[in-house]
């Protein structure tokens, strides 16, 4: 038997806050300091980018980009579709969790159903997203359809290795404490598989919206 | 309650080589006796414990609890493990009622119980936090409660003090054994560590590192709590480590005539 050992896993709501911290550490003014200092780095180089060139075309300095950044933001077209983006975002990575989740869930389970999905989810998230563009189109015709997808597409692999991931970490012990607790395989799974996977599965969704971000496009 | 264990035997195959690690064991454990696996690591008698739990199946023979064969693991064995297993996502208290829930327990009744267990372990006012916030002596008397919640008939625990220091090690048993004095279920516990084993037990059984051959089933007559310093206690635990030299030496005893012919061999394959 692998030993369990001290493994922390805490992720309800009163403790969301520790997590944070276990994974980035606290945020007192000092660290706050930090952040703000490489921010003020990443200016001053691009100030001095700009001073070198002294092109508003090749390279606008920071102050002349936060002008016209805070204009466009205030443009009501562009709110209109920056909310469209964002709907679209969300709805792809809905698609992505109703999807990958369940698989990540059955694949790192069931050794059949690993073998059975494996060739092909591992072949299919080798094709670049862009290869996908001008077919989800003749699929989906323009409008709201191959973005969602394309999303969808790029989230839900993140979503199914770190739920496969989560899952197959879990302890034979716990298996093995809650059948000799009586619990059949509706509540092993409730109450021992999905909450000890959780960790990982939320990671997967964290990769999954930035990269659903990045196929917006 | 009764324990039984018939002729059991259990083999792996490692590249090919049929490895027998028990070769036929037997015995019974009674009703409300605390019974200790003693042995060398190595000698089966973990093995042994996640057979009678369930866990792993037998290569031959059987286990019967109260005369049903034993073939998956069942709430009727509780099962306390060395690392304690106890669920990270849960509070000290959904651990607890957890086998209680699974065994349909009234709500009521659970609540009841609840307060009784947390109050035999002396943890009143620790439900709300997680196991990770507990320290290794609360962990153990939780994993302890834990098993006992479901009420089982008898309890089996894998080195139970395993993972805690010399000095810890003697204050858990005597912690230990004043949670077990409470209720007395049985108890079929599995260590390395004679004084642990004389100081908690009723009666010892000793495996031999070879195939778990029962060397030596030894009751334990001294008074509770036990005082390790009464001579009785200290001439038992002389006489188990004696038993456990031979444990460990995992060479057969050969034969004079064995021993004369594998030396003729190994001259004429000299020659």
């Amino acid at each position: 038997m692998e030993p369990v050992g001290d493994k922390i896993r805490v992720y309800s709501g009163a403790n969301t806050r520790l997590m944070r911290e276990k994974v980035i550490g606290s945020l007192g003014p000092k660290q706050i300091l930090y952040r703000l200092a490489t921010l003020a780095a990443v200016f001053a180089v691009w100030q001095l980018a700009a001073n070198h060139y002294h092109s508003e075309f090749l390279m606008p300095s920071p102050l002349k980009t936060i002008v016209t950044l805070t204009s466009v933001v205030h443009d009501p077209d562009v709110i209109k579709n920056l909310l469209l983006t964002l709907k679209r975002v969300l709805t792809g990575f809905l698609y992505a969790m109703l999807i990958g989740i369940p698989l990540g869930f059955l694949m790192g389970y069931s050794r059949v159903a690993m073998h059975l999905f494996d060739p092909l989810i591992d072949s299919l998230r080798q094709i670049p997203i862009m290869a996908w563009v001008p077919l989800t189109i003749v699929w989906f015709g323009l409008g709201d359809g191959p973005t969602v997808f394309l999303i969808a597409f790029a989230g839900v692999f993140p979503i199914i290795m770190n739920t496969i991931a989560g899952v197959q970490k879990i302890s034979q012990d716990y298996y093995n404490a809650a059948r000799s607790m009586g619990a059949g395989p509706w509540s092993i799974f409730a109450h021992i598989i999905v909450p000890a996977s959780l960790p990982d599965i939320l990671i997967g969704g964290r990769l999954a919206i930035g990269l659903g971000w990045m196929s917006v496009i | 309650m009764e324990l039984k264990i018939e002729n059991v035997s259990k083999a792996f195959i490692n590249d090919g080589n049929n490895h027998i690690v028990l070769g036929d064991v037997s015995f019974t454990v009674d009703e409300g006796q605390f019974v200790t696996l003693l042995g060398p690591s190595g000698c089966g008698k973990t093995t042994l414990l996640t057979i009678i739990a369930g866990f792993q199946s037998v290569s031959g023979g059987r286990v019967l609890l109260n005369g049903r064969q034993v073939t998956r693991p069942g709430p009727d064995r509780g099962f306390v493990f060395q690392n304690y297993a106890l669920f990270p996502w849960m509070t000290v208290r959904d651990n607890i009622l957890y086998p209680m829930k699974m065994s349909g327990v009234p709500a009521q009744e659970r609540e009841q119980r609840l307060q009784e267990l947390l109050a035999m372990a002396q943890l009143e006012g620790k439900e709300k936090l997680y196991p990770h916030q507990l320290s290794g002596g609360m962990k153990q008397r939780i994993a302890f409660i834990r098993a006992l919640a479901g009420q089982p008939e008898v309890l089996l625990m894998d080195e139970p003090l395993g993972a805690v220091d010399f000095q810890m090690r003697q204050i858990l048993q005597e912690e230990l054994e004043a949670l077990w004095l409470k209720d007395k279920t049985t108890v079929v516990m599995v260590t390395h560590d004679v004084d642990e084993a004389i100081y908690l037990s009723d009666r010892i059984i000793v495996m031999s590192a070879r195939e778990g051959k029962i060397l030596e089933d030894m009751p334990v007559e001294l008074p509770r709590p036990r005082n390790r310093k009464n001579p009785k206690y200290v001439r038992s635990k002389e006489h188990l480590m004696d038993v456990l030299k031979v444990a460990i030496n995992k060479q057969p005893e050969q034969t004079e005539g064995a021993r004369k012919l594998q030396l003729a061999c190994r001259k004429t394959a000299s020659q």
